[in-house]
């Protein structure tokens, strides 16, 4: 107990006593799978956090960081867990560089404040600024003397996910078709190994070939090689126009080919979204009156006025063509509605289904249409409920099992299924990550999909990097 | 094992005529294209997977040096054999194996020639993006040891952005795949990681390409200026108006000249700066954003703007800038090219201060440049054999990457570091970022067989450097 004691007072001296947590009830809501940490600090500044892991280091603590919290039920449940680093008070915008299209944030800051730091004069934002609850005025009005800016990102949990959590999960959403992935947008990166030394990689040019591009290696690491800091991403100007059209068709058939026919032109959507009726339901927010089918194509437009108008007019047809049951239009503050909500769906899930299972199934392009109807003819026949949001022309695929949780054998007949999707989604090159899980499950599900060739090669990274094994221990792919 | 011994075992590997080791031999492996030289103890050249596993087998018992090779177009030493050892040359692995379109994807090996698959896939509607101005005799696999850039990657990005996977023989001989055809594989991103690695850490022998759709409609135009810095403040001004241009190419009256002289491609000879900017995408909307960056050109006191209305018009341009390396050997016998990069914004101040190290140095520089990129090329040219010219060159080159990466900007925009910027590392990094890269090339090549003495310097403590922030 003396020895936990000193513990803190050295942490305290770091931090300042203000800035850790010891009690029982405070620590409790930093619980990684049902583990407690025996205190959560909360670093100033990357200098900070690099004392703080320093002194973990040399104590052998097991350490895990955590930003606001929307990815903490990614992976294995810990192997062990002394402190939580927290990023809120990493929350400085270094750097707006509008005019270099470039902005260095450290890790603390929320992804919508960033979005909202890069609006217009007029207000006009990638996201829904409206709906969002921005906490910090002081972003949106200070110094906007551009067009309009914004990061070409649209991960889920928009409103509350921090950019260290998006980066270190490599949280993706819809529109990565035309912005593409984290690692296409991410410059350059500063972190603390789990020795606790300060490592900075990349920078502010847009090209940059000057050493081992660690960046790349940090995205997707979930905090088992270091704590990020301090990031530097590219922006992109606001689109000229922004809109979506939502279309809903009562056959897969008439779905998959509408989908394909836009793909196979040379026009540009920003996302072509496949849902079905559950998952089109549930948005909050969903305000549209589209008389719904078995399934709803969304399809976001974000261009030049021009391109975007052809686009709209082009799929529109296409849609009647192939004979869907209705469909409408959003621009602007609708579009920006819209995609807000579908990426808050999981969250909004979660809320009314304490059981729910979030799986993320990854599979090589042209396979989409036979992993949706493997997946709507396994979840049905087992009687599960479930919203289905598929990227296509990405390989990319959400489930959500709306689980309560009570029902022990609904659970099961899940936990069985996910097998069967993994097993599916290899076959088409791929995998399945399991994003959320009750804890009590998680034994049972293949959290991290089936394990590949490569994974002694990232065994070799993670013990070079971290041989104490105190980053995040055990929750990351292979139980590294 | 002695030499004669070892090339017995490499004969029984890949077949007797597939090892060289005469003197001349290993003297052609002995160059690329930057200004380093060392011969290695032999080369190899493989035909397959299989061979190169033996062969990296071989060399990790007996603890030889292994340096994979393309077509050697590398401009910063990262081919040169500075420790001896085995060149795994990569012609004979030239095929595509597979393009996939419904999947967007090609599977090649490294052999193959860039623009070879870029043409293959041109017919069949879709593009490789990145394009080296060696395209014509750049390898794929060169492109992924480097991380290439080019006139596209403005808006395609780099090599790294179009990579989805790959197979790669470890250290000890084995073969694995990082990444794959899907995207988002659970796990470290290893393929990012190995993009622009430089040989040092694994050798890859089949990479999965991502390919693209070609777009609807390409527009190119060249300005013409009367002063460079009239040019820069054009680059600037055009992202700056929330314009993402597939290219924003330049070129000063250097380079003019000498590209006039060799491939004729019409570049006025008294214009200061000739920029290319090319638009591609759906052809909506496209004209009025042809107009607003003809406008934003006028601002900049442009002297004249011309749009190629004909796909051998657009050639035509573009002939310059691809030849614009060749065409300064005109000039001089030599050149050296600094691939300093800065922040895009800072590109006007770059410059000035570039034509101040000519000066300071005495050296003639001609600048061709991806400006849109704020990755710069100054050409510093001179006579390799005139020893003291060429002294005065590097020391120019190294103030010139120094410039750089005080503007915020890096020693490497696309060539890599390779042995010629070691020294200047040290501009951007502080010993425990140097020392973090030691350990990421201790996790694969513990051993330190593969192209060693390339990318990090060793480590010295002399340099307080603070590294940049990002």
């Amino acid at each position: 107990m003396t020895d936990l004691n000193n513990r803190y007072n050295e942490l305290m001296e770091i931090v300042g006593p203000e800035h850790i947590r010891t009690d029982d009830g405070d620590v409790e809501q930093y619980a990684v799978d049902g583990m407690t940490p025996n205190a959560v600090v909360f670093p100033k500044d990357t200098q900070q956090v690099s004392d703080v892991v320093t002194y973990a280091n040399l104590k052998n603590l097991a350490i895990i960081p955590f930003g606001s919290g929307t990815k903490m039920a990614l992976g294995h449940p810990p192997k062990r867990l002394d402190m939580v680093i927290g990023t809120s008070r990493l929350n400085s915008m270094v750097d707006v560089d509008t005019d270099n299209l470039t902005f260095t944030v450290e890790a603390g800051v929320k992804f919508r404040d960033i979005q909202a730091r890069l609006a217009t004069e007029e207000d006009r934002c990638y996201l829904p600024l409206e709906d969002l609850g921005t906490e910090a005025e002081a972003f949106i009005c200070s110094d906007r003397s551009h067009s309009g800016c914004f990061m070409p990102l649209d991960p889920p949990f928009s409103a509350s996910a921090t950019i260290g959590g998006i980066l270190a999960s490599n949280s993706t959403g819809p529109r990565r078709l035309l912005y593409g992935l984290p690692r296409d947008i991410l410059l350059g990166i500063r972190f603390v190994t789990p020795d606790g030394a300060i490592v900075g990689t990349g920078g502010k040019t847009v090209k940059n070939v000057s050493g081992y591009d660690i960046s790349k290696l940090m995205i997707g690491s979930a905090g088992s090689l270091g704590i990020l800091c301090e990031m530097t991403l590219r922006l992109l100007p606001l689109p000229e126009r922004m809109e979506t059209i939502l279309v809903s068709f009562d056959s897969f058939k008439n779905t998959s080919t509408f989908v394909e026919a836009i793909l196979d032109t040379q026009l540009l959507p920003a996302a072509v979204e496949v849902m079905n009726k559950r998952a089109f339901e549930g948005f909050k927010n969903n305000k549209s009156d589209l008389i719904p089918g078995r399934y709803a194509v969304a399809v976001a437009l974000e261009a030049y006025e021009e391109a975007v108008d052809r686009m709209k007019l082009e799929m529109l047809d296409m849609a009647k063509d192939f004979e869907a049951e209705d469909s409408i239009v959003f621009s602007e503050d609708g579009h920006r509605l819209f995609w807000h909500s579908m990426g808050n769906l999981q969250n909004s899930m979660a809320n009314r289904f304490p059981g729910m299972i979030t799986a993320k199934l990854s599979y090589q392009i042209s396979d989409w249409k036979n992993i949706i109807q493997f997946a709507d003819d396994t979840l049905s026949s087992n009687h599960l409920e479930y919203t289905l949001l598929c990227h296509t022309g990405n390989g990319g695929c959400t489930i959500n099992f709306l689980l309560d949780g009570d029902d022990t054998a609904a659970s099961e007949r899940a936990v069985s299924t996910i097998d069967l999707l993994l097993e599916q989604t290899c076959k088409a090159n791929g995998n399945l990550v399991v994003q959320t899980a009750p804890t009590n499950l998680k034994k049972d599900l293949p959290l991290w999909g089936e394990p590949r060739f490569d994974s002694p090669v990232m065994g070799r990274i993670k013990n070079q990097l971290d041989p104490k094994g105190i980053m995040s221990s055990g929750r990351f792919v292979g139980g590294l | 094992m002695e030499k004669p011994e070892l090339i017995v075992h490499l004969k029984e590997i890949v077949g007797s005529d597939h090892v060289l080791s005469s003197d001349m031999d290993l003297t052609l492996y002995s160059y690329d294209a930057s200004l380093d030289r060392a011969k290695p103890d032999m080369v190899i050249l493989p035909g397959s997977t299989e061979e190169v596993s033996k062969v990296v087998t071989l060399a990790y018992k007996e603890k030889i040096p292994l340096i994979g090779r393309g077509s050697g177009t590398n401009l910063t030493g990262g081919t040169i054999p500075i420790k001896g050892g085995i060149i795994i040359h990569f012609s004979r692995m030239n095929r595509i194996l597979e393009i996939d379109i419904p999947n967007r994807t090609a599977t090649v090996q490294p052999g193959v020639i860039t623009l070879d698959l870029q043409n293959r896939v041109a017919e069949l509607g879709f593009i490789y993006a990145p394009d080296p101005a060696s395209q014509k005799v750049s390898t794929l696999g060169g492109n992924f040891g480097e991380n290439s850039g080019g006139p596209h990657c403005l808006k395609y990005g780099v090599t790294t952005n179009h990579i989805l996977g790959a197979e790669v023989v470890l250290d000890d001989g084995t073969v694995t795949w990082t990444g794959g055809k899907a995207q988002n594989n659970p796990g470290y991103d290893l393929t990012g990681l190995l993009v622009g690695s430089e040989g040092t850490l694994v050798i890859a022998t089949k990479l999965i390409l991502k390919l693209i759709r070609a777009p609807e409609a390409v527009k190119t135009m060249l300005a013409i200026y009367d002063t460079i810095e009239d040019g820069a403040n054009t680059v600037s001004a055009i992202i700056a108006e929330g314009i993402i241009p597939a290219t924003l190419e330049m070129m000063d009256n250097k380079v003019i000249q000498a590209v006039e002289a060799s491939v004729h491609a019409g570049y006025p000879l008294d214009a200061a700066a000739v920029l290319i900017i090319e638009l591609d995408g759906m052809s909506d909307g496209m004209d009025k954003k042809a107009e607003k960056i003809s406008e934003i050109c006028k601002r900049h006191h442009v002297r004249e703007i011309r749009l190629a209305k004909t796909e051998s018009e657009r050639a035509k341009l573009w002939a310059g800038r691809k030849g614009a390396f060749g065409a300064v050997a005109r000039l001089r016998p030599s050149y050296m090219c600094c691939d300093g990069t800065v922040p895009r914004t800072r590109l006007p101040e770059a410059l000035a201060k570039v034509m101040e190290v000519s000066k300071k140095y005495d050296v003639p520089i001609g600048n061709v440049f991806h400006a849109g990129d704020g990755n710069l090329h100054p050409l510093i040219m001179f006579d390799e054999r005139d020893e003291e010219e060429k002294e005065r060159v590097l020391k120019a080159g190294s103030e010139i990457l120094k410039i750089c990466a005080d503007l915020g900007g890096t020693i490497s925009g696309e060539h890599g570091v390779g042995v010629e910027k070691l020294k200047e590392t040290h501009f951007i990094f502080c010993e425990r970022d140097l020392e973090f890269a030691r350990q990421i090339k201790k996790a694969f090549d513990p051993m330190g067989l593969l192209n060693p003495g390339k990318m990090i310097p060793e480590p010295d403590n002399n340099h307080q450097n603070q590294g940049v922030l990002v």
